[in-house]
């Protein structure tokens, strides 16, 4: 089972509000920024995240998600 | 672009609309999310709703989402809202509500619904100001604090006036509780008659400029520690002033078969 954070960093204006809302800072904000000049969150921390989708819930831009993904069977 | 790109709420938006015209972390783009979340775990037919926005900022609300949705004049929302649910009997009217389309401009329509039981459910996003005409007082500005100068009266109660007008759900949620909003438009989804949820959320400009919140995330904390959760408490002692805390919950639910008249 893997978690798999999705970040749209194109449609992020950098509110920072997903960075606060996350109860196991997963995420920080980067210091790069897209092409609008806004500084976007990356991923730190995958495997501390609980998958309560908090993040995904409260962001205003519909760039961020999360997804759960079984593993591929090995051959 | 890989499939995996595409955001869960891919089918319900127009893409050119991102990045969104919002202030970054307006309050609106939550309950933008939390009103598909709310229509994917219910089961309504995206073919059958109705989005109806007025003017300013709640106005792109139908622009962004693809369903049958419609920017009609200032103010004329409710009574849209009430025409195009008798027109379409089986759809869900969701009318998107923001200071003038609720208070001034279209308070008459609103208040024309009176106990008429009409099937509408009103989600009033309430930022406390005009976020355009910048420094016009109004019937929700804080008590002393107008949209940048300060007002001599109080803000209204709209759980009070909404009971008044025969609404069968009434609750009022902050955008950080966006589970909530989904939860409660579910409900107000059941609903045979009118369901009214305020929404807090606050304007950026206006927390910035009397205030001093510059931050987001920081007026997301401002917010949550001046709110606390009490449902179904009296109607009447829920106004919005300072100082005191601002009350969040469902306040009336209905039962099924309850005649409200």
């Amino acid at each position: 089972m893997t978690i798999r954070i999705e970040i749209l960093k194109e449609r992020c204006k950098g509110c920072g509000i997903c960075i606060a809302v996350c109860q196991t800072e997963v995420l920080r904000l980067s210091g790069d920024t897209n092409e609008q000049g806004y500084a976007y969150p990356v991923v730190e921390k995958n495997e501390s995240c609980l998958i309560c989708g908090l993040c995904e819930m409260v962001c205003p831009d519909f760039a961020i998600w999360v997804r759960q993904e079984e593993e591929e069977a090995m051959p | 672009m890989n499939r995996d790109r595409f955001h869960p709420d891919h089918p319900f938006l127009y893409a050119d609309f991102f990045p969104t015209v919002w202030c970054a972390g307006c309050g609106i783009g939550t309950v933008v999310h939390s009103f598909i979340e709310a229509l994917k775990a219910s089961d309504i037919t995206p073919r059958e709703t109705g989005v109806v926005s007025g003017m300013g900022c709640s106005r792109k609300i139908s622009e962004c989402l693809k369903l049958p949705s419609f920017s009609v004049s200032d103010g004329r929302v409710v009574d849209f809202s009430v025409q195009y649910g008798l027109e379409h009997p089986t759809h869900q009217v969701v009318a998107f509500l923001n200071n003038a389309d609720f208070l001034l401009t279209g308070a008459e329509d609103f208040l024309q619904l009176r106990n008429s039981g009409h099937r509408l459910t009103i989600i009033y996003i309430n930022n406390f100001i005009f976020n355009t005409a910048g420094d016009d007082g109004f019937p929700m500005t804080p008590y002393r604090r107008k949209s940048f100068d300060g007002s001599a009266d109080l803000p209204f109660n709209i759980p009070l006036l909404a009971s008044s007008v025969g609404a069968e759900y009434i609750a009022r949620w902050t955008p950080l509780r966006a589970g909530w909003i989904k939860n409660a438009l579910m409900e107000a989804f059941q609903k045979k008659g009118t369901a009214v949820i305020e929404i807090i959320s606050p304007c950026l400009v206006y927390d910035s400029e009397s205030r001093r919140i510059l931050d987001a995330a920081e007026r997301m904390q401002f917010y949550d520690g001046r709110t606390v959760i009490q449902n179904f408490s009296p109607l009447n002692k829920l106004d919005l002033r300072e100082g005191k805390k601002i009350v969040l919950g469902t306040f009336v639910d209905s039962a099924p078969g309850e005649d409200k008249r």
